[in-house]
């Protein structure tokens, strides 16, 4: 990874947004879990952010299978 | 392909050509409209005058607003600066900040052409029906020929992405770190235009990133560290004003219902580029590198998003415009030389290698979709001054009406909040009633409490107040209205003239109990009261 002539692969791209959109939709769901205070639940701002993290997470899982093409 | 497919393909592209070529007619008789306009036209132009002004003197816009004139700009100073040599050579005028901002749309416009022309194959027409539709956008027409810095860091954000999207294949190390630091200024130009920038910056970064890990984030650390001194030394330049009034002034409240009814409205207008650039964008995740075009482009949906916050509106899609143009511009050239390839892989043993034989029909029906894209694209755009000399001829051919103000068509319209009212002609009638509110003002002694900077600037007196920026940082709690209240309860403003009454509440119910309106001035749509101290009139 730090040479020069390193690029990442579909799979590298793939496996990050894979655990960037996973981590994004649990760290979406915990602002209620540490904020307690907060009323109404999810909200429509929240329910967006789910949704784009499940699109990148999907999105990713669909690049591991390309493998060595390059990103 | 046939001379046959040849003619028909040319004559469509030639109908494209003419209909964006209109558009572009009407943008420049708008920007003409407006730069001889010597009033504020978009609520805000005038307090960039304002900062303009500042920095020509040499002095920074961000101010303390708890004290007298009650004055700051919420902005990045670069188009400001730029803008400055023009007041020691004109004046105080808006003429020249529009004509800044006209330009910075004309240069992204050219960027985007050269972009398409450079990466999809050479096809000059393609390239060129690419820069006008980022012309003929109702977003960008609306907001192209205004004071206002938007257009200008779009101009850095786009020129930024054509310098850097083949840096990293340059074998030179020197021509390489040449053309990296270039894109990087680039960017750092549009951040310290506007701060939406930052999603350009982001998606920069990661194009690097994919590219060369190693070499992003070295060029990350250099870029962080000369854009951090900078932010540094405006902050303490300015007692800390620059972080207030810059950053915590605009952390707004959000209303979801805003951005989804503008991304609606951006895709009712944009959709005949929008699929098509979709499409390419898919096809490099999958089959192909991702540019930072593509990338670029989903980063500037992040801004889009935005546009929900308070005082925020369609402008934060104009990113996504000129990214759209390019990769709509792409596929179009890829389809008209039928130069798609697929490697092998999953996806393309699933859904593209078994319609091969499909490939000589579908290129021969992408000679006439293509153009008729960007012919629905001007459709879908289209806006057209009803009643001016060149183009009523052409509205009652059309059976074009007005729907807007002044006579005015425009197929944009309010479906959200946030959305500007703006890209109607003023006339003469508007330019006497601001002249007769400068009258007005010109006959107090006192200072005059104006919602428009124009009116103080023209009558030759201080410009006080900045009322969006007191109302957001009201709304944050980070205004203390005591010194404004004190002075409007003494009456120490001979005027007060209104035009949406954006001031924080505590200072509308102090002027409501002490100013009573004696007069209204119709202008540009707007109607401005005008108060008077009560006891006075």
């Amino acid at each position: 990874m730090l040479s020069n002539h390193f690029t990442l692969t579909k799979r590298h791209l793939g496996l990050l947004l894979l655990i960037g959109g996973a981590a994004a939709f649990v760290a979406i769901l915990a602002i209620d879990i540490v904020d307690v205070g907060r009323e109404g639940g999810i909200g429509p701002a929240q329910q967006i952010a789910l949704g784009a993290s499940v699109l990148v997470a999907l999105v990713g899982l669909t690049l591991i299978p390309i493998g060595s093409q390059d990103a | 392909m046939s001379s046959t497919e040849r003619t028909i393909n040319r004559l469509l592209l030639g109908a494209a050509l003419l209909v964006l070529i209109l558009s572009f007619a009407v943008y420049v008789a708008y920007a003409l409209n407006l730069m001889q306009f010597p009033f504020d036209y978009d609520q805000g132009e005038g307090f960039e005058l304002v900062d303009t002004v500042l920095f020509s003197q040499g002095r920074f816009p961000y101010l303390d607003t708890n004290v007298y004139p009650f004055y700051s700009s919420n902005y990045p100073p670069l188009f400001h600066v730029i803008a400055a040599p023009s007041v020691w050579l004109f004046g105080d005028a808006y003429w020249y900040g529009r004509f800044l901002g006209f330009l910075g749309t004309l240069v992204t416009a050219g960027a985007i052409a050269f972009a398409v022309y450079r990466d999809g194959g050479h096809h000059k027409w393609i390239a060129a029906l690419s820069g006008l539709a980022f012309l003929a956008s109702n977003t960008v027409y609306h907001i192209g020929p205004l004071f206002r810095q938007h257009m200008t860091m779009v101009m850095f954000e786009t020129l930024a992405v054509v310098v850097l999207a083949h840096a990293n294949e340059i074998e030179d190390t020197g021509g390489r770190r040449r053309s990296i630091f270039a894109g990087l200024a680039l960017v750092m130009a549009a951040g310290y235009t506007k701060q939406l920038a930052l999603a350009t910056a982001v998606g920069v970064f990661m194009f690097l990133f994919i590219r060369q890990p190693r070499r992003a984030v070295v060029w990350a650390l250099g870029f962080a560290l000369v854009g951090g001194a900078i932010f540094l030394w405006m902050n303490i330049a300015t007692s800390g004003q620059w972080w207030l009034q810059t950053i915590t002034a605009n952390v707004n409240d959000y209303y979801p219902d805003q951005t989804v009814g503008l991304f609606r409205l951006w895709f009712s207008l944009h959709g005949f580029l929008l699929v098509p650039a979709t499409l390419y964008a898919v096809y490099e995740l999958y089959f192909s590198r991702l540019s930072v075009y593509t990338i670029w482009f989903v980063a500037s949906l992040g801004t889009a998003v935005l546009s929900g916050k308070w005082g925020a509106g369609d402008s934060y899609f104009a990113t996504s415009i000129a990214a759209l143009c390019i990769l709509s511009g792409l596929f179009a050239s890829r389809t008209l030389n039928r130069s798609w390839t697929f490697p092998q892989n999953y996806l393309s043993r699933l859904f593209i290698f078994p319609f091969r034989s499909l490939a000589p029909a579908l290129g021969t029906l992408g000679m006439v979709v293509i153009p008729l894209l960007y012919v629905g694209y001007g459709r879908a755009t289209l806006h057209l001054p009803t009643n001016e000399p060149l183009f009523a001829p052409l509205a009652t051919l059309f059976g074009v009406e007005a729907n807007a103000q002044n006579g005015f068509y425009d197929s944009a319209g309010r479906i959200a909040g946030g959305y500007a009212d703006i890209g109607h002609f003023v006339t003469a009638a508007d330019i006497e009633a601001g002249w007769r509110i400068v009258d007005l003002v010109r006959a107090t002694e006192k200072p005059v409490l104006s919602e428009d900077a124009a009116f103080n600037l023209l009558a030759g007196k201080q410009v006080i107040t900045n009322p969006t920026q007191l109302l957001n940082l009201a709304n944050g709690g980070h205004f203390d209205s005591a010194a404004l209240i004190a002075m409007i309860q003494g009456q120490e403003f001979g005027l007060v003239i209104f035009r949406a009454q954006f001031y924080p509440i505590d200072v509308l119910q102090a002027i409501a109990r002490n100013y009573e309106q004696t007069e209204s001035v119709t202008m540009n749509g707007f109607e401005y009261l005008i108060l008077q101290p009560r006891g006075n009139s």
